[in-house]
């Protein structure tokens, strides 16, 4: 078991990480990438003042629920669900230990009840989100597999981790918990890249998609041309 | 508050799989669609941009219904293949199927979705049963725009020969008939209409006005949905009649080559929408004109607005909205509204291509305060605005107006409904029209008008009759 534990805390969570890294740094190069070299000078006559302002408008999102009120549920424990999924991970004290220990600098870290309650609170909202996919009909009509699978991903590393650190609830052995924790985080980094999660980064260059309506000038000329010549009538 | 039409029998045909499309097709495209659907796709990601934008959407859609809740149509038919993310979806999968590396390995290992007959027909119906307002993309927390892939979809069923045919018509004429534009009125027919135009505000004033034609080195170039030379003299009477207030009446004209400002293309085609901007701007840089001045409609100020920097070239003029230019003669004390003459509740309906999609929110909310005593506003308003029910060109497809009226335009009916308004202002073309059929079909107590109709009756012009004798003038002849 202990050798386990070293392997995956070890070559294996480097691994996953880098894959994780990479994936992510592959999305935001085509991304930049496509944008830079196709939209080039036309970018700067994009709307970025409505953009920035509508984007403003989901850091604190009491409009937007509002408005839709028919979501609230899902919206709001959506919401909490971030900042949980945020903070812990990065801040929690053992966690600042790995950190310091991959990328060689020290982070700030919370205290452990505040980690333990941000904790409950996520796996509550990840559990009510589950809820909603299972029970709101319209949700569920347009639910793929991977929506119920990638949410049972990012449960089990908080549940394990809950429990990992919590004696009394723990039903089985320490390690062996310790152990989940580290394979289903590692499983979820390995994951990221490929999956819907990638909108860690991906999540900037949807918010922005409005640019894509500067469109390519001749483009519509040139597809014309290409599938009925220079000929082609409306 | 709920509406229903009164006697009214409507079928709907909503059952999957959609074998007959509810909209004319001319020629549909026999034989294997997929093949051709799938290079027509590929052709398109080859000269456009949408490539990155799919490969971003393909991997973070969400599938919240977020969008499902804000969208009108799938409010009222709660019908799964009606909410925005779906819709969206079908076209990224097939994306994603042939287009992407991911896609072409899960296929070789499952069997995955293929692009078939019934998906380009399903297709072929969804695309058309989206106003493409863009509500849900303003309640997507992601920030996908499903208008825009509404958009593209339709395009590329357009390079197929599946489109509206209503549309396309239209379109030809304007790229390719000899009026060079979308209601097919001839030249001579213009001129007919500003005559009459101008005898009418003679009466109405007692001023003597001759619409400029053809005018060079004019500050504005004018150009008006064509519809509105046909169907409203009021707001274009409204629009002269503040160039005339204003001292402008020498700075204006009407180009006879080319007089209107529809853009079809921005509903379904990036080649239609180009080509149609480029006419535009040949016409002002034949007459010398300065600036482009779009009457009141919202799909043609936003294409305009939009559209013209970016394809005009070095012949990007600037656009002004007719809404900004008369909210700047009011706040310059050019223009005098009179407060006392509209005494009924008035309410203001957005054009999604000037609130949502667009830039003008407060303008048309500034000049109507100024003189309407009852102006209540609807729930919810301004950028959050619902689509009247007939955007993205759904409007002039009228072998879906049962659609329009029974489904996409019944929140619309609601809304106007609550507010209790006599008088439901819009400025544009398309929401004028389905409007009035709207308030018909769910025998509302209100009428419909634009902007540009209401400020004709409140004006105040120098040497002319005043607002107070042309009302009455106006009652005695109603009696």
């Amino acid at each position: 078991m202990d050798a386990w534990i070293e392997f995956a805390k070890g070559p294996l969570f480097a691994v996953s990480f880098l894959i994780m890294i990479l994936g992510l740094g592959r999305h935001l190069f085509l991304q930049l990438d496509g944008l830079v070299r196709r939209k080039g000078r036309r970018l700067l006559k994009a709307p970025w003042r409505k953009i920035f302002t509508d984007s403003l408008s989901w850091v604190i999102p009491v409009r937007h629920i509002v408005d839709v009120h028919r979501t609230v549920l899902f919206s709001v424990s959506s919401y909490i669900f971030h900042i949980g999924v945020i903070v812990v991970p990065l801040f929690l004290a053992d966690h600042i230990i790995l950190w310091e220990r991959l990328l060689g600098f020290h982070l700030p870290k919370i205290g452990t009840l505040l980690a333990d309650v941000l904790t409950v609170i996520t796996i509550a909202c990840l559990l009510t989100l589950l809820g909603c996919r299972l029970f709101v009909e319209r949700q569920r009509g347009v639910s793929r597999v991977s929506d119920y699978v990638l949410l049972v991903a990012v449960l089990i590393p908080f549940l394990s981790g809950f429990l990992a650190s919590q004696p009394q609830l723990n039903p089985i052995s320490w390690r062996a918990m310790f152990l989940i924790h580290l394979l289903s985080a590692e499983l979820l980094f390995v994951l990221i890249p490929f999956t819907k999660l990638a909108h860690i980064v991906l999540f900037f260059f949807d918010r922005i998609s409005q640019v894509h309506w500067q469109l390519r000038p001749g483009a519509g000329d040139m597809v014309s041309e290409t599938l009925y010549g220079k000929e082609a009538k409306v | 508050m709920n509406v229903a039409a009164n006697e009214k029998e409507v079928k709907i045909d909503t059952a999957y799989p959609y074998r007959t499309l509810s909209y004319f097709v001319e020629d549909p495209p026999t034989g294997n669609r997929v093949d051709r659907f799938l290079e027509a796709f590929a052709v398109v990601l080859q000269y456009t941009d949408y490539k990155s934008l799919l490969d971003s959407y393909c991997t973070t859609n969400n599938k919240c219904n977020r969008c499902a809740v804000s969208c009108p149509v799938y409010q009222v038919t709660g019908n799964p293949r009606d909410i925005p993310c779906y819709r969206t979806n079908l076209l990224l999968e097939v994306y994603k199927r042939y287009f992407s590396i991911g896609g072409w390995f899960k296929s070789r290992l499952s069997s995955g979705i293929e692009l078939t007959e019934e998906l380009i027909d399903e297709m072929a119906e969804v695309f058309y049963r989206c106003t493409a307002c863009r509500k849900c993309s303003m309640e997507c927390p992601m920030g996908v725009d499903h208008g825009l892939v509404t958009r593209l979809g339709r395009y590329i069923l357009s390079l197929i020969g599946i489109s509206s045919k209503a549309l396309k018509v239209s379109v030809r004429e304007q790229l390719e008939g000899e009026t060079h534009n979308t209601s097919k009125v001839p030249k001579v027919a213009l001129l007919n209409t500003l005559d009459f135009l101008s005898e009418e505000l003679n009466d109405m004033f007692g001023v003597k006005l001759d619409f400029p034609v053809d005018k060079s080195n004019r500050e504005y170039v004018f150009f008006c949905a064509v519809s509105d030379y046909l169907m409203e003299p009021d707001t274009l009477m409204g629009n002269a009649i503040v160039l005339y207030a204003a001292g402008d009446w020498d700075k204006w004209t009407i180009g006879t080559q080319n007089y209107d400002g529809i853009n079809y293309g921005l509903f379904y085609s990036d080649w239609h929408l180009e080509r149609i901007i480029q006419q535009l701007v040949q016409e002002v840089t034949r007459l010398k004109g300065r600036n482009i001045l779009i009457g009141e409609c919202g799909h043609a100020s936003r294409s305009a607005h939009d559209f013209v920097p970016m394809f005009g070239g070095k012949e990007a003029y600037p656009v002004v909205s007719f809404i900004e230019y008369t909210l700047n003669c009011l706040q310059n004390g050019k223009i005098k509204l009179n407060p006392d003459i509209v005494t009924e509740r008035v309410t203001y309906h957005d054009p999604c291509n000037m609130a949502r999609s667009g830039w003008i929110v407060e303008q048309p909310r500034t000049i109507l305060k100024s003189f309407v005593r009852d102006f209540v506003d609807m729930e919810p308003k301004g950028r959050a605005n619902y689509c009247c029910g007939g955007g993205g060109g759904l409007v002039s497809i009228d072998e879906i107006h049962d659609f329009r009226m029974e489904i996409a335009g019944k929140i619309k009916a609601e809304q106007i409904a609550a507010t209790g308004a006599e008088i439901v202002i819009a400025p544009c073309a398309n929401c004028k029209k389905q409007l009035k059929e709207l308030v018909e079909y769910y025998d509302l107590p209100c009428k419909v008008m634009g902007l540009h109709d209401l400020i004709l009756t409140a004006i105040e012009i120098p040497n002319g009759k005043s607002a107070v004798e042309r009302k009455e003038e106006a009652e005695m002849f109603a009696m």
